[in-house]
């Protein structure tokens, strides 16, 4: 097993006698890309400041390469790279100049590693120019290149798709993608739209009201939610009921023309087998993978935050 | 060390890319020019008109002092306005010192005043240098280095007295070069002689400039560091220039106001001055110019470690 590069140790948070963070306890891994989900207000963004030091831990600890945050701040977050909540960046600078800024920051910047990052997000046409003339989406990747200025051993990107239209949001996917692959970089991506999580993330944790309710890894989750919704419509509606029903239980529904029940991948043939045999006709067969949302939904039951 | 350099280059590169800053210095020059022409222009405001400066001065000077001491009458014929001592015009003939036209370094001197400008800027500045990163967001992507908060926020405080620095020489240079545009220069070094309380003092003229263009800048210091407090601890520009120019525009209304405390003496815009000790005496009783220095250094030390504790302290929670 690799060490992990990141670990958090029972990490807690009071602001003002109210708990907001509950003891988080997970590892992070070099090159996984690991997803942090919970509805608004649930603690994401309160988590990855603690993570880079802008906020405080009320107790607990974390460890960054075996640094401990509130100890060796220098030494834990010189392996840190990050964009906490919007690409912010001065305005009034070219791009170029922001990333020299930063990277003064940091011994042993040279000027070519800034061309380097720059190529990397694709901004050498532009970079000369003040950041307030560009884009969201040029923010962004700038911010990225900030971030990568030193090769840090984790990202933190919080919400790193706000804003971006759909082009955008998958040249980030593919860049946090291949950080992880190429660079071994270990990605931790916040965010709640889920479906963009499945696409990106290898392990999801899903945080609620200051707690981990759970850890995924992406692979699984898809493994467990085994399960379909199947849509048919069959005439006569009765004689299909009652065929499914026989080979599935009775979790059926009708809506008009059509009838609608839960089955594993594997029994849906055998299931249309039985009906065509039993003298049902088949107009349409639709079979909807259930998906993370679901099981993301089941797990947090709801949007309520106390 | 080499770091904390980048980090003041960092700021430095941060102000002057601001369109506020260019337009403070720009403003600052012109100004300055201005008020050089409307000098040059309007003769009324000189320091009174010629000088006795051909070869003769001493006999010049001799006779005006016998016109200043005789009869009443006697004064309308009196040449030279700018010479009404006639103490000081004795001290000028007994020590061979030649009085000078009104030139570059007159020039110099008089805009001492413009220091008051340069504190509005400096407190400006300093208001906004911790703020603004707020403001703008960017103080999270500015925390996440490996580079402690203390050093950051020294880098930032040294940043704000280098500013005020350059803007000092600026305008002490400039009026010098202003100054010997339009009313020449009379000669590079020169003995300025005048009225120290009851004494009458010598000094070569830079020397003399120098000193109390220092001087004056303790005011500026005390309350650009004000300012840079202010601006840590509530995160808020708007909030810190204003309480700051309110301060410094209202000192000595405040002090006034509260003269008749016992307590007054301590209050800083009472000791901002210290020029007081040289011309006449000090505002209240007992006061001295060890006692202020004493005062002023409580304070700064008390608005360095008050800006200290809250930008290293507090959590970023909302920027």
């Amino acid at each position: 097993m690799t060490q992990p590069v990141m670990q958090l140790k029972e990490v807690q948070k009071t602001i003002k006698g109210k708990p907001i963070i509950k003891g988080l306890d997970f590892d992070i891994y070099p090159g996984e890309v690991f997803g942090f989900l919970g509805p608004n207000g649930a603690g994401k963004t309160t988590t990855i400041r603690m993570m880079v030091g802008l906020m405080k831990l009320t107790s607990g600890d974390i460890y960054i390469k075996g640094n401990s945050i509130i100890k060796d701040y220098k030494q834990a977050i010189r392996h840190v790279g990050g964009i906490v909540e919007n690409p912010e960046m001065y305005p009034f600078m070219s791009g170029w100049k922001n990333l020299i800024h930063y990277s003064r920051m940091i011994p042993g910047i040279p000027n070519e590693r800034i061309k380097e990052v720059v190529q990397l997000v694709g901004l050498e046409n532009r970079v000369n120019d003040k950041v307030g003339k560009y884009s969201l989406g040029m923010r962004q990747r700038l911010g990225i290149a900030q971030a990568l200025l030193h090769n840090p051993s984790i990202l933190i990107l919080d919400e790193p798709t706000n804003g971006l239209d759909p082009a955008g949001i998958r040249e980030i996917r593919s860049y946090i993608r291949r950080m992880a692959a190429e660079e071994n970089v270990a990605v931790i991506v916040s965010s709640h739209i889920l479906s963009e999580m499945e696409m990106m993330c290898d392990r999801i944790g899903i945080i609620k009201n200051g707690e981990l309710i759970t850890i995924q890894s992406v692979q699984e989750a898809l493994k467990q939610t085994e399960q379909r919704e199947v849509s048919m419509e069959a005439n006569p509606q009765q004689l299909a009921t009652e065929i499914v029903t026989e080979l599935v239980g009775d979790d059926i529904s009708q809506s008009g023309e059509m009838i609608h029940f839960v089955a594993s991948r594997a029994q849906i043939p055998d299931i249309i087998k039985h009906l065509v045999n039993g003298g049902v006709d088949l107009y349409s067969v639709d079979v909807k993978r259930s998906t993370l949302e679901d099981a993301f939904m089941d797990v947090i039951g709801g949007d309520s935050i106390e | 060390m080499n770091n904390f350099v980048k980090l003041i280059r960092n700021e430095q590169m941060k102000m002057y890319s601001q369109i506020t800053t260019k337009v403070m210095v720009i403003t600052f020059a012109i100004l300055i020019l201005a008020f050089g022409i409307f000098q040059k222009v309007d003769d009324s405001f000189l320091s009174g008109g010629d000088v006795p400066s051909g070869d003769d001065w001493k006999e010049v000077l001799q006779e005006q002092n016998d016109l200043l001491q005789g009869e009443d009458g006697s004064r309308e014929a009196i040449q030279y306005p700018a010479f009404m001592d006639v103490e000081v015009n004795q001290y000028y003939i007994d020590n061979n010192i030649k009085p000078t036209t009104f030139d570059a370094w007159d020039f110099v001197q008089m805009n001492k005043g413009f220091i008051s400008i340069i504190s509005l800027f400096t407190i400006i500045v300093a208001a906004s240098i911790v703020a603004n990163e707020f403001k703008w967001g960017t103080i999270k992507l500015l925390l996440i280095r490996p580079i402690s908060r203390a050093k950051l926020l020294l880098a930032k405080y040294v940043s704000v007295l280098i500013f005020a620095l350059t803007l000092l020489v600026f305008l002490y240079v400039f009026s010098f070069v202003v100054g010997g545009a339009l009313f020449g220069i009379d000669s590079i070094s020169q003995t300025y002689v005048f009225r120290q309380g009851d004494s009458i003092e010598q000094a070569p003229i830079f020397a003399h400039t120098a000193f109390r263009y220092l001087l004056s800048s303790i005011n500026l210091v005390m309350m650009a560091t004000f300012a840079f407090m202010i601006s840590a601890v509530f995160r808020n520009s708007s909030l810190s220039i204003g309480i700051a120019i309110f301060l410094m525009m209202a000192g000595n209304s405040i002090l006034l106001f509260l003269a008749g405390r016992e307590w007054a003496k301590y209050i800083l815009f009472a000791n901002t001055d210290l020029t007081v000790y040289l011309e006449g005496g000090p505002m209240f009783e007992g006061m001295t110019a060890v006692f202020s220095v004493g005062v002023l250094i409580v304070y700064y030390v008390l608005f360095i470690v008050l800006a200290w504790l809250f930008f290293t302290k507090r959590d970023v929670a909302n920027a």
